[in-house]
């Protein structure tokens, strides 16, 4: 078996969206966190590491900066997915790569992945990000490739140098068959992330780490989306709470409200 | 302007070709794959050229759309989300650099460059952003009523290369047919509930008030408890009742962005600091399990 790699994220926090006076979104005060079913991809790695050996190598480019500021979130990020099964982490971050759009994002990792000796069996990513969630990035690294590519896997099985996967479309489960190596989009029902123990927590610290910038990826800068502005969606809720000194008192006033509000008629 | 247009379902061939009326003047190519494709001549009319792949094979699409991209030169792709769709083209912009974005929720052409709305931070947050064409422009589906069909143009078709990704079987869903986005009440469920027999309480609570059920992600994805046409959040439905009853849902953004719509949220959770409470017009703080039951027996009372 080859190398196992795992696209991941460091993302904005949808739980803890900031914003300034103005509505604007405040993003330099939301943190960074690895992007939820980046954790599914790398349960998914480490259990192919457990069947078929290898090593799992995480790949993380830094689409926010300031770096200086990110550095703390960066590295809970990469703590935490060395702890859940990655064996090696990089990570490209530099002030010249901020912010990062996915055109530069995916010739990052494709070149990263062509220039440090990495040979791939499989490389996995989530089906979609929490931040920006447009699902793209794999598909773009597959075609840079020249790699096969299957989408929003739900089960995968590899033996004999072959996966079978079963992919969750809109109306039907469709099961596909390909060679490795490929690229893999997996969905957050492909597994339960098991919480990481003591002693991979503290191992972790270990791992090896490999930190890029700008000049280790020269031929991949340039962006090309331009961002002109973020605002927050507000919300506008009553947010009350009903009080009661019974369930039978809360019940009886939860009626009379939604009466009153028209929403319901008994 | 060129904008050529990708679709896997006739409906959304029709969506994407008003989106490129409305965005662009000049010519518009569609290129119909899988179902659409079979459909292609009723809408050939609509546009200058239809190309047709039968195969919805995202690799398939992808060596197609590689072949058209370079003989058409398009300056704008359009379509409108779907998995296939999103696959496909996510390798055209890989291969050719092109900024791709998705889930927009609306677009204009500025000079040389695309200009567009979409959701982002799973839509707690909206981005508007600016990126040079050729691009590639994804809708969120039911942003543009679709064209009327119309045949009587060129259709050519496209030859079904060699694929290294191939489909060994194929199994239809079970869905429900629920229209969640039609009814005036839903109540959510979530992974409060300990398991499936107990979601009785909820349809219980839904078919006493006229509503319809719907759930978490994990409820109808992951343990299969409800059909999938009947899961709630950014990946699943977005809907806008007049009342939405959550209950045993935490609130996380990707399911509360999408029935922000509602009228009236009401928020059932035994965790008082649960962050739907902070999205809910009305909260009960209790245990699902003693408090459905009551909540029941009282509606009963009332309506006699
Ligand atoms: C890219 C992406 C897309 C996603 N898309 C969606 C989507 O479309 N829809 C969606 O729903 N999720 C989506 N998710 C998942 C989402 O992040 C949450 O994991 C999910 O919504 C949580 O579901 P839940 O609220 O049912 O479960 P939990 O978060 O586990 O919450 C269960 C709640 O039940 C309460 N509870 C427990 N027992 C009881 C009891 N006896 N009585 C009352 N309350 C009780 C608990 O206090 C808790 O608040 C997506 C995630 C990602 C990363």
């Amino acid at each position: 078996m080859g190398d196992i790699v795992v696209l991941l994220k460091a993302a904005l926090n949808p739980e803890m969206v900031r914003s300034k006076p103005d509505g604007t979104l405040d993003q330099d005060a939301i943190p960074l966190k690895l992007s939820d079913i980046d954790r599914n991809a790398v349960e998914e790695a480490a259990k192919l590491k457990q069947k078929l050996g290898g090593k799992v190598i995480g790949i993380m480019v830094l689409t926010v900066g300031p770096v200086a500021k990110r550095e703390k979130d960066l590295k809970m990020a990469v703590q935490e997915a060395l702890a859940k099964g990655v064996d090696e982490a990089i990570v490209v971050a530099d002030d010249k790569l901020t912010p990062g759009d996915q055109v530069q994002t995916a010739r990052i990792i494709a070149e990263v992945i062509r220039n440090s000796g990495i040979n791939p069996s499989i490389i996995l990513a989530s089906e979609a990000t929490i931040d920006e969630t447009t699902g793209q990035i794999p598909g773009r690294v597959a075609a840079k490739l020249g790699l096969p590519y299957i989408s929003f896997a739900r089960s995968i099985e590899v033996a004999d140098g072959k996966i079978i996967a079963e992919r969750d479309l809109e109306e039907e489960l469709e099961k596909v068959e390909a060679e490795l190596p490929v690229v893999v989009s997996v969905t957050q029902e492909i597994n339960q992330p098991r919480p990481p123990t003591l002693i991979q927590i503290r191992r972790a610290a270990r791992k090896p780490q490999k930190r890029l910038g700008a000049d280790d990826v020269k031929q991949a800068i340039g962006t090309k989306r331009v961002i002109l502005e973020r605002r927050i969606v507000t919300i506008n809720r009553k947010q009350q709470i009903i009080e009661g000194s019974n369930l039978e008192e809360i019940a009886d006033k939860l009626i009379e409200i939604l009466e009153k509000e028209g929403v319901i008629k008994l | 302007m060129k904008a050529l247009i990708v679709a896997e379902y006739t409906r959304d061939a029709l969506e994407g070709i008003k989106a490129a009326k409305t965005l662009a003047t000049g010519n518009t190519i569609l290129l119909v794959f899988g179902p659409a494709s079979t459909e292609a001549e009723n809408v050939s009319g609509l546009v200058d050229k239809v190309y047709t792949l039968p195969s919805r094979n995202p690799e398939a699409v992808y060596n197609a759309l590689r072949k058209v991209y370079e003989d058409e030169k398009p300056d704008l792709i359009l379509g409108v989300v779907s998995k296939n769709v999103k696959d496909s083209l996510s390798r055209l912009a890989g291969a050719y650099d092109l900024p791709m974005s998705t889930e927009v929720l609306e677009a204009s052409i500025e000079d040389r460059s695309v200009k567009y709305k979409r959701g982002i931070l799973s839509e707690r947050a909206y981005s508007i952003e600016k990126a040079p064409m050729p691009a590639i422009i994804l809708f969120n589906p039911r942003i543009f009523e679709p064209e009327e069909a119309r045949p009587g143009g060129e259709v050519v078709k496209l030859e079904e290369g060699d694929t290294k990704v191939k489909q060994i079987g194929i199994s239809k869903k079970q869905l429900s047919g629920v229209k969640l986005e039609e009814a005036e009440i839903v109540v959510g469920v979530g992974r409060g509930f300990k398991k499936k027999e107990d979601l009785k309480l909820a349809f219980e609570l839904a078919e006493l008030l006229g509503g319809q059920v719907g759930g978490s992600r994990p409820i109808a994805a992951d343990f299969k408890w409800l059909p999938e046409d009947a899961w709630i959040g950014i990946s699943g439905k977005r809907i806008s009742p007049k009342l939405y009853i959550a209950i045993g849902i935490s609130g996380a953004p990707q399911h509360m962005s999408a029935v922000m719509g509602s009228k009236v949220i009401v928020a059932v959770n035994k965790d008082k600091n649960a962050p739907i409470f902070k999205q809910a017009d009305y909260g009960v703080v209790a245990d699902l399990y003693q408090f459905l039951p009551i909540l029941i027996k009282k509606i009963r009372e009332r309506k006699g």
